[in-house]
């Protein structure tokens, strides 16, 4: 991955309007250091680390991106997740330990507490996800100034879970109104200092701009479904479905998949664009030229490389058994005698143990290592590269306000995976 | 050397960019039209993060978002020099990263303690608190999971019934149980007995049929009534669960935390059920030495059914002590004097036939 880790001043005038620049140094090469450095003191620590770790990621990549030549600064301390967590743990622990008991002592309820558990998580994780962008905005400072955030969490998680249902409901079709609302209601309750943040995106505008994309899914997919339930109709009634039919359904079902996974990262792109296109802070606005092609070579990379380290491990694994064979004699007759001694384990059939838990571990961390270089690192940079910034001498003196949020949200997202950065 | 360096000021309360003149006085000193801003005493004074290669300072002692940003130069080595503590807080060095691995390991060596001693304290001290009630209704609830599993049809004849009732009066009153124990043969061909919460006793045919006398048969129930006279299945729960809990608070998302978790939730939850099955096995040998007789075909009968077991390693996952273990401990408690035999040779007969005459459709009678 070296080149990543020339470092060039990432902010490129070519697209920047006059006077106001925003960019990102790159210097992919210590953020891989810091990944790779903390997924070994994460293994040591018992998965502890992943607090502080979160931190020096999230302070290196704030760092990196400037605006107006005066880079951003995160001031969150990984000792403030690891108390959210403890306080998540004390709010979600009795909750998970009285619907257990309501499931055992009311057996004819069970299904229903279970039914109220996804509810009561669903909301939860809501509202870890809000609250959590409030804790990672409060410690974004920029000159001097914290952005902040105030807002009611679990109003906007009640609201956000009936958008959600009718969204499904809809098949889809009315999520670009609940992304306006979300939006709508994030950025209203968003300052930098003493200026407000607002949201002028609008639902019909992203309906138009994804409405060719849903086609291609979702109506796709019910396209599809049609199809092969007028086969099944044609069997109940009898008679031989064509052979060339089935040929035909079955080629149109890989082609909607790739499809799909190739529409993901598009829709993803026209989200960012409507996004940035509609936020407001103060006088400020943004402009985005994310193209989905970018973040498709995103995410294609990723593949490529978890397959060239899949090989990679694959090799070295093979070279291994190879040494053991010629040095240490018949590797079958070997593997039979571990298994066979398992009663009477010598020190060497121990360490072959060992060393295949911690070749396991060393697999799974490479992957865990590339895939965050790619979804943070490369993410960031491509998206803040993909911006243009006005009107930033609006921002001029404005005034410190709003305090610090406590890091619960981020302790609730962390318990219950949900939540990005 | 120079004295003085300039830079621009962030005082935290606006973001008004001030060009200063910084100065190495008393306290680092900032200074603007030659009005002080602010002075920084050097101990409270930190670096803040910089990616551009300038010197960016912040204090612990003013207004927490107020930035001092230098060039990187001759001055500013001078700077770096005259405040002590600049570095002392940044999470990556190496003093920082050793705290928390420290911390980390003392709060991975508490919970293991926690998992291993403190959590069988705790369900020791919590299940007779359990009220019987609730622990009738987990009966239940178990009651017909192994429904769904194993045939729990009772076996009922009239003459087997009779002898099974006279064998579990004489073991169930040495026993000395606080809850009123429902025994009865089921016809699932599996060798086994199970007792569940709140005193159902199951036995099995298929562990029936491999009797080879009415001791053996007794000293297998009275190991059940052992696991019901200790509240077995409620503290193997609540250890269970405080396990899970707690090793789940350990690990979080360490990347290949899963299988971590599944190999050490394995072990500890065999060691518990190890010691419950050695609890029992002693109330078993009580029982028959107060009856006078020897404890030791039930070991025969335990061996008979799982054959030799010792596998070395293995053992630490086992969820019962091994066969050849038991019948030792087992053949070294046989009493002196023999009492009566349990059952006369014609009830035992009748209690060998209690589900029918074993046929072989009856094979595939339990529902998988």
């Amino acid at each position: 991955m070296t080149d990543h880790v020339i470092s060039t001043n990432g902010a490129s005038p070519r697209r920047d309007a006059p006077g106001d620049r925003i960019g990102f140094i790159r210097n992919g090469g210590r953020f891989l250091h810091l990944l790779v450095r903390g997924a070994f003191l994460q293994i040591i620590t018992f998965g502890f680390y992943r607090f502080w770790l979160t931190t020096d990621l999230r302070r290196h990549l704030w760092s990196r991106t400037r605006l107006n030549g005066e880079n951003f600064e995160y001031i969150g301390r990984g000792r403030e997740l690891l108390v959210g967590f403890l306080i998540a743990l004390a709010i979600l622990v009795p909750i998970y330990l009285a619907v257990f008991l309501i499931g055992i002592w009311l057996e004819n309820v069970r299904a229903f507490s279970s039914l109220l558990l996804v509810l009561f998580m669903f909301l939860f994780g809501q509202f870890a996800l809000y609250r959590a962008r409030r804790y990672r905005l409060s410690r974004t400072i920029w000159r001097g100034v914290r952005f902040w955030m105030t807002g009611s969490g679990w109003a906007y998680a009640l609201r956000a879970f009936g958008w959600q249902i009718l969204v499904v409901l809809t098949l889809g079709l009315a999520y670009p109104w609940y992304a306006r609302w979300r939006e709508s209601f994030k950025m209203r309750n968003t300052y930098y200092g003493d200026a407000p943040g607002a949201f002028e995106g609008r639902g019909g505008q992203f309906f138009k701009r994804g409405f060719g994309l849903w086609l291609l899914t979702v109506g796709g997919l019910l396209a599809l479904g049609a199809a092969a339930a007028s086969f099944d109709w044609i069997r109940l009634e009898g008679k031989e479905v064509p052979r060339a039919a089935s040929i035909a359904l079955g080629a149109a079902v890989t082609l909607w998949l790739l499809a799909s996974a190739i529409a993901y990262p598009y829709f993803r792109a026209i989200e960012w664009r409507w996004w940035a296109q509609g936020v407001r802070l103060g006088n400020v606005s943004l402009h985005s030229t994310l193209r989905g092609g970018q973040l498709l070579k995103l995410y294609l990379r990723i593949i490529g490389w978890v397959l060239l380290l899949l090989i990679g491990w694959i090799v070295i694994g093979a070279i291994i058994a190879l040494i053991v064979h010629l040095g240490l004699g018949d590797l079958k007759l070997l593997l039979s005698e571990t298994s066979a001694r398992m009663k009477s384990p010598g020190i060497f059939h121990i360490a072959m143990l060992v060393v295949a838990a911690i070749f396991y571990l060393l697999i799974l961390m490479s992957f865990g290592i590339v895939q965050r270089f790619f979804t943070m690192h490369e993410l960031w940079r491509t998206v803040v590269e993909s911006l243009t910034v006005e009107n930033v001498a609006s921002l001029e003196g404005v005034i410190q306000r709003g305090d610090a949020t406590s890091a619960l949200g981020e302790g609730l997202a962390d318990s219950l995976d949900v939540g990005g950065f | 050397m120079a004295m003085e360096g300039s830079g621009t000021f962030y005082d935290g309360l606006s973001n008004k960019p001030h060009n200063v003149a910084v100065r190495l006085g008393p306290t680092l000193e900032i200074v603007e039209d030659g009005r002080v801003l602010a002075g920084w005493p050097y101990e409270w004074v930190r670096r803040a993060d910089s990616s551009d290669g300038s010197f960016r300072l912040r204090t612990l002692n003013g207004a927490e978002l107020a930035r001092l940003i230098m060039a990187d130069d001759m001055f500013a080595a001078q700077v770096r020099k005259a405040c002590p503590r600049l570095d002392v807080e940044d999470p990556t060095s190496r003093t920082a990263t050793g705290r928390i691995v420290v911390w980390s390991l003392a709060a991975a060596v508490s919970l293991i303690l926690t998992g291993l001693y403190g959590i069988p304290f705790a369900a020791e001290k919590l299940t007779p608190l359990v009220p019987l009630s609730f622990e009738n209704y987990l009966g239940e609830a178990t009651d017909k999971q192994v429904g769904t599993i194993f045939n729990t049809t009772a076996c009922d004849t009239p003459d087997g019934t009779a002898a099974f009732r006279k064998l579990i009066g004489k073991i169930v009153a040495p026993a000395n149980l606080p809850v009123a124990v429902r025994a009865s043969v089921v016809r699932s061909n599996i060798p086994n007995a199970i007792a569940l919460p709140g005193g159902k006793v199951y036995l099995f045919r298929g562990l029936l049929d491999k009797a080879q006398s009415p001791d053996e048969v007794a000293g297998v129930l009275a190991h059940e009534l052992g696991h019901v006279k200790h509240r077995d299945s409620m503290r193997i729960l609540i250890q269970a669960g405080g396990t899970s809990f707690l090793l789940g608070l350990l690990f979080g998302d360490v990347t290949g935390s899963g299988a971590a978790i599944y190999a050490a939730k394995t072990l500890t939850n065999a060691s518990y059920t190890r010691d419950a099955e050695r609890n029992a096995d002693g109330l078993a040998i009580e029982v028959l030495q107060s009856l006078g007789r020897s404890p030791k075909p039930l070991g025969e009968l335990l061996l008979r059914v799982t054959g030799p077991e010792d596998r070395g390693l293995m053992n630490l996952v086992a969820s019962h002590p091994l066969s050849e273990e038991r019948l030792q401990r087992m053949a070294a408690a046989a009493p002196a004097t023999a009492g009566p035999p349990i059952l006369s040779e014609a009830e035992w007969q009748s209690l060998k036939q209690i589900c029918g005459p074993a046929k072989p459709g009856d094979k595939t009678n339990d529902k998988k």
